[in-house]
């Protein structure tokens, strides 16, 4: 009891250094009042009687697939899909877009392992103008601008914006 | 006790193990959030300090707990992962004022083994991805979609098995996680990595670095400008990024918890395992990082968690010791110190063990638990009742009676305080610096004792004495008027309220005054038959200045009487039966409620319901609540109205759900009390005791009271001699003064009332306490205390020698008897037919107390029986042994006293690691393990075969979700006669969250109602974080979970009292009950702890 009280003389800081480095704490303005109220125990128990279950989506769930079954396939779309972008590279502007597409199309089949047909189909059918921008990444609408010549910036929706105009 | 047990929380969990700082409630407000193991509380900053919220409770054991701030959001969200592999993102509806589920999940894999070093749970600093390590070599990820919203989670392979630490990176194009590992060789290195999300891979990261210190165990990733990590180690700090390495010694030390300061990063707290506070700081250029800077600031509890609030100020969360609110000054104290600790949190955990005591022999069980760890254990007192926190008080002899005045009719606050001496009285007052001193007021009679006074309207005082009535002015303080009683009676008993004064005198005359702008007019007479013995006027109809009705108490036929004001009719008369008079009566109403209470003069109170119209008195009760006269008085807390029973038990009476309760004061023998409510002491209490005079503030209503006795050394066994009164513990002290440090392992003793060591025994190098009992033995009168240790050599796995030793309390000194060696450590001793049972490794054995020729004592090995892996509990009833072994669970052990030989009966058969064992009843028996579970096993005599016969069956299971080390039969409530609950055995356990909790065995009818019930409440109350009641309270290990059976959840049911009326009638539809009937049925719950 009685040691624990005093700091070890070792350890003892040099006092000027310690308040330096102890000038200009952050401060919001709160804790400011001199007289500190203290309000101990009195807190209310939260009785939680409304729906707690989350939105539909957003009961998580883990992708179930083998880790290394997963990498194989994974290496081998990769491979596929960078043989191909490889070549696309030097190839005109529309297959350079089927290329790309076509690595989405294998994200989304990866991302929804669940064989999700839909995405599938919206995957096949990008080869014809997309319409539905919204399903779209970001990343990939600004691809797509790109391709068009056009702003990369902003926000999503006026990403998608632009895009319809030339499309649509 | 039964089967059907009721598991309720008496003390919440208090161990802090995490907080974290943001704007969660509202964008603009900022919040400290506060894990307290299975509760959150969120607290609000504001410029007078922390202003407490919410207390939220989780169904699961938090293991991770984040504030984060998805993309396009205003305020951060909350991240909560559970022990039990569920993780929840809740958002604050400021609207509704709720807390919103944004996503949920279960985060578990069919495999995988749980890593050794705890749950890891970061989120991306640009919230890119939650990452979270739970089993060995898996580190999964939760990415965000660029909504915020949550998608289907992935586990990425990791190639480091022994992983100490994972954060995220700031500042990085990818998600870069750093990880600090131990290879096989021992060796601490940290690697990077980025984590590519579609790859769903990671990819190596930009830098590493390997062979760090040897103790390197925590993490701290910079924010940007500077970026990078800071590589705590126990030597050694070391800043570490793609570019720059930079390195300081350090003063030895593990640190245990950090805070960032600077929203850049440049300042960090540091808390150590010695609870030293040490501030970082990064000295930089611009984005260069120059080098490291450590610099003691001071000391702390010893912290599991620190948060940096605001303007200087700090929460620091412990495990170990109170959680602190602290402030950094600028210039240190006279110790050196920059540390101002303002305030402190109560925290009971780690509960190892306590005992129940009944330290003042009112009726109620009080808790004396081993609270806390190294530096900050302490031994906590915790009882049921209402604590008064004592601010002033002065040694005054002979106190008669006192009464509050203010100086004008309307003050708010009393200025003067009267007491009456039985041949003075003397006058207090308050003066300009607040301090209590003799006054005068001019008026008033001195020389005499004062029966009554009160303040009257049109700004007077009056003061009744033996022979007369003075009406004093209150500024002038002179006397106006005085009202002098008939020649040759005195005035007995008088009271009087603004407008009225009602007094008796000798041979039964009742006189009725009323009170004028200077007069005091008699208004009424009347004769009674018998002598009066007390009297009451306090107004409790529409008119708070004048009462239409008078209580009279009467000697000799033992009765009070109403009578109407101001005609002094007499409307109803109640013999109160018995031969004891009433001393005090008091008109009152609680809830709108009127009552007529009546103290008799052997502590009984008797209350009845009062019709304020006609006088009526029906609904008569009965109650014990001490064995002195009592005197009541009313007082107001927080603006609610209650009664203080001044008595050998003082009792503060109050009305909840409009039912009155009763609680206990923490104070002895009280004469006299009145509320004295000035500016300087604002709600306080003038309470006057045995030769002394205090002014006090009254707790919180029916709150357990908990006093902290500081020890500076760690508690780990208590138990109490109710002959010497005295409390014995097994102690260990660390001394960190030497460059080495070392631990000392005591046995002392302390005095039950002072708490003070009054005697200690030192134990030899490396031998630890383990057990300790205050027992006598057969043939020999005196009560020993015996203690069991252990030789902890390093060398050794598991101790292979230890020593029982038999102490003796002389003259408040522990005096050593008898020793005996064993063959290893003594983890249990029980009294047991007049002998001692103890356990010890894997052998329960039985010594007897044998006179040697030579007149002293000694421990003679009478029998034993091996067969467990380590008989770690043991608790015995009559000839059976109830052992809780390491981890074979429990088994049943008979002494046959014809064979002199203990044998098996039965086990069970599961694979428990136990933590506690107790015995309910002659067949049951309650088990708790280390998975955090309760159990409750029962003997099969009625089997069949003998295989049927030897098994233990489970009868009972539960999740109680707290590590309980402790159970002890007992209770921490005053078991009132004429209560249901008072027949309700209950047994009490301690656990390392600080939690006091209470076990009650309840009657099958009402079991089954209460499942039914709990039933109920879960379709209506749910789950913080969509987290299911169900599978919480579901008994769960490492081999099974199921669903619990024969427990319900008393905190779960309890909180029914706390729904709304409309949930209330949901409720009561379903269960076919009224609301009424429910509410009491869960209220008398409520009083079992």
């Amino acid at each position: 009891m009685e040691g624990s009280s005093s700091l070890p003389s070792d350890s003892k800081p040099t006092a000027a250094g310690v308040s330096k480095y102890l000038t200009n704490l952050p401060s919001r303005g709160l804790f400011s009042s001199t007289v500190l109220s203290s309000n101990p125990g009195g807190m209310r128990v939260y009785v939680c009687d409304h729906n707690t279950l989350p939105p539909e989506d957003q009961l998580i769930k883990t992708n179930q697939t083998n880790i290394l079954i997963r990498s194989l396939t994974l290496k081998k779309q990769r491979g596929d899909s960078s043989s191909k972008d490889a070549k696309s590279t030097a190839a005109t502007e529309g297959s350079k877009k089927r290329a790309a597409e076509k690595a989405l199309d294998g994200r989304s089949k990866r991302a929804l392992t669940n064989t999700q047909i839909s995405s599938r189909q919206e995957g096949s059918n990008s080869r014809a103008p997309v319409k539905d921008f919204q399903g779209l990444t970001v990343e990939r609408l600004r691809a797509l601008l790109k391709e068009r010549g056009l702003s990369t910036r902003g926000k999503k929706d006026e990403l998608i914006a632009r895009l319809k105009g030339v499309v649509g | 006790m039964s089967v059907w047990n009721y598991v309720v929380t008496a003390h919440k969990p208090t161990n802090v193990t995490h907080s974290c700082v943001g704007n969660f409630t509202s964008p603009q407000e900022l919040n400290l959030i506060v894990a307290k193991c299975t509760r959150i509380e969120i607290h609000l900053l504001t410029p007078q300090g922390l202003q407490p919220m919410l207390d939220v409770p989780i169904y699961g054991r938090i293991a991770t707990l984040e504030l984060f701030r998805p993309h396009g959001e205003a305020q951060d969200f909350l991240f909560i992962a559970t022990e039990r592999y569920k993780f929840c993102v809740l958002q604050w509806d400021a609207e509704i004022s709720e807390l919103v589920t944004r996503a949920m999940g279960d985060v578990s894999d069919r495999i995988g083994r749980p890593t050794d070093n705890g749950q890891i749970g970061i989120i991306d600093p640009d919230c890119r991805l939650i990452g979270l390590h739970l089993y060995d070599g898996l580190f999964k990820v939760i990415p965000f979609d660029n909504k915020g919203q949550l998608k289907e989670a992935f586990n990425i392979r990791l190639e480091e098995l022994q992983v100490l630490d994972i954060k995220f990176l700031y500042g990085c194009s990818k998600p870069t996680i750093v990880v600090l590992y131990q290879d096989n060789k021992d060796a601490r290195h940290v690697k990077t990595y980025e984590v590519a999300l579609k790859d769903k891979d990671f990819v190596e990261g930009p830098w590493s670095q390997n062979n760090l210190d040897n103790g390197a165990d925590l993490l701290i990733p910079v924010p940007p400008p500077l970026c990078g990590v800071l590589i705590i180690g126990e030597e050694t700090i070391v800043y570490c990024s793609a570019s720059t390495f930079k390195a300081i010694p350090t003063r030895p030390s593990i640190t245990k918890a950090y805070g960032r300061v600077d929203a850049d990063g440049s300042r960090y707290l540091l808390g150590d395992h010695a609870g030293l506070l040490q501030l970082l700081v990064i000295t930089h250029e611009k984005e260069k990082v120059t080098g490291l800077k450590i610099e003691l600031l001071g000391e702390t509890s010893i912290a599991s968690t620190i948060s940096y609030l605001d303007n200087a100020f700090v929460y620091v969360g412990s495990s170990y010791g109170d959680s602190q609110l602290i402030k950094l000054n600028l210039q240190p104290d006279a110790k050196g110190s920059y540390v101002e600790v303002l305030e402190r949190y109560v925290n009971l955990g780690p509960i190892v063990d306590f005992c129940v005591v009944d330290l003042e022999r009112q009726g109620q069980g009080q808790v004396v638990t081993c609270s806390g760890a190294y530096k900050d254990g302490s031994l906590r007192i915790v009882r049921n009742g209402i604590g008064i926190n004592e601010q002033a008080s002065v040694e005054l002899q002979g106190i008669k009676g006192m009464w509050s005045l203010r100086s004008y009719t309307d003050d708010p606050f009393d200025t003067f305080l009267v007491v009456s001496f039985i041949s003075e009285t003397r006058i207090l007052a308050m003066n300009l610096e607040d301090e209590l001193e003799e006054t005068e007021i001019e008026g008033f009679c001195s020389q005499v004792e004062t029966l009554f006074c009160h303040n009257a309207v049109y700004n007077q005082l009056v003061q009744v004495t033996a022979n007369s009535v003075r009406l004093v002015n209150s500024t002038s303080r002179e006397l106006r008027y005085e009202w002098k009683a008939p020649a040759g009676y005195s005035v007995n008993v008088a009271t009087a309220n603004a407008t009225q004064v009602l007094l008796a005198t000798g041979m039964g005359h009742l006189v009725y005054l009323e009170i004028g702008d200077g007069t005091v007019t008699e208004v009424k007479h009347a004769q009674m038959e018998y002598e009066i013995s007390c009297l009451d006027i306090n107004p409790i109809g529409e008119n708070p200045n004048y009462s239409q009705l008078a209580v009279v108490g009467m000697w000799t036929d033992i009765s009070v009487r109403i009578f109407s004001l101001p005609d002094l009719n007499l409307i109803t008369k109640e013999h109160l039966g018995g031969e004891i008079i009433p001393r005090s009566v008091l008109l009152c109403a609680f809830e709108g409620i009127t009552y007529l209470l009546c103290a008799l003069g052997d502590g009984h109170l008797l209350n009845f319901l009062l019709d304020i119209n006609t006088g009526e008195l029906t609904d008569r009760k009965k109650v014990s609540l001490g064995t002195q006269p009592i005197t009541l008085r009313t007082f107001s807390s927080k603006n609610t109205t209650h009664v203080f029973a001044a008595s050998d038990r003082p009792t503060v009476i109050y009305s909840s759900n409009k039912k009155l309760l009763y609680s206990n004061v923490n104070l002895k023998e009280v004469s006299h009390m009145c509320p004295f409510n000035s500016a300087a002491f604002p709600d306080s209490l003038a309470i006057a005791k045995e030769g002394e005079l205090t002014i006090g503030t009254i707790d919180d209503i029916q709150k357990l009271h908990i006093r902290s006795i500081p020890l500076g050394e760690h508690a780990r066994r208590i138990c109490h001699q109710e002959q010497t009164r005295t409390f014995a513990i097994c102690s260990l002290k660390y001394n960190q003064s030497s460059a080495e440090e070392s631990e000392m392992h005591f046995i002392r003793l302390l005095d039950d009332q002072t708490f003070e060591f009054i005697s200690s025994y030192a134990l030899d190098t490396f031998e630890y306490g383990l057990s300790i009992l205050s027992c006598s033995f057969s043939d020999d009168s005196n009560v020993y205390y015996c203690v069991g240790t252990a030789y902890v050599l390093p060398e050794e796995n598991e101790p292979s020698k230890g020593r029982i030793l038999v102490f003796i309390v002389e003259d408040g000194k522990l005096l050593l008897i008898a020793e005996k060696e064993t063959k290893g450590s003594v983890y249990s001793l029980n009294a047991f037919n007049g002998k001692l049972l103890a356990a010890i490794n894997q052998k329960i054995q039985l010594y007897k107390w044998m006179l040697r020729d030579d007149g002293t004592r000694e421990l003679q090995s009478e029998c034993g029986h091996h067969g467990h892996i380590l008989a770690l509990y043991v608790q015995t009833r009559g000839d059976f042994i109830v052992v809780g072994d390491l981890m074979k669970s429990i088994s049943l052990l008979i002494y046959k006293h014809e064979e002199g030989a203990i044998e098996e009966r039965a086990r069970d058969y599961n694979a428990n690691w136990m933590s506690a064992v107790e015995i309910l009843d002659d067949d049951i028996y309650l088990g708790a393990e280390n998975n955090f579970n309760l159990f409750t096993v029962r003997k099969n005599s009625e089997g069949a075969t003998d295989e049927e016969r030897g098994r233990l069956e489970v009868v009972g299971e539960y999740h109680v979700g707290e590590f309980v080390n402790r159970f002890r039969h007992g209770s921490l409530v005053m078991r009132l006669p004429d209560s249901d609950v008072g027949q309700i055995p209950t047994v009490i356990f301690g656990t390392v969250n600080g939690v006091i909790g209470v076990i009650a065995s309840l009657p099958h009818e009402q079991y089954l109602f209460l499942e039914k019930l709990q039933a109920n409440l879960r379709k209506v109350i749910k789950g913080v974080g969509g987290l299911s009641h169900e599978q919480w309270r579901s008994f769960n290990n490492e081999k099974k979970t199921v669903d619990a059976k024969n427990f319900l959840d008393g905190d779960l049911i309890e909180s029914f009292l706390d729904l709304s009326r409309s949930r209330m009638d949901e409720i009561s539809k379903a269960m076919g009950a009224s609301v009424e009937e429910l509410c009491k049925r869960v209220e008398e719950l409520t009083r079992l702890h």
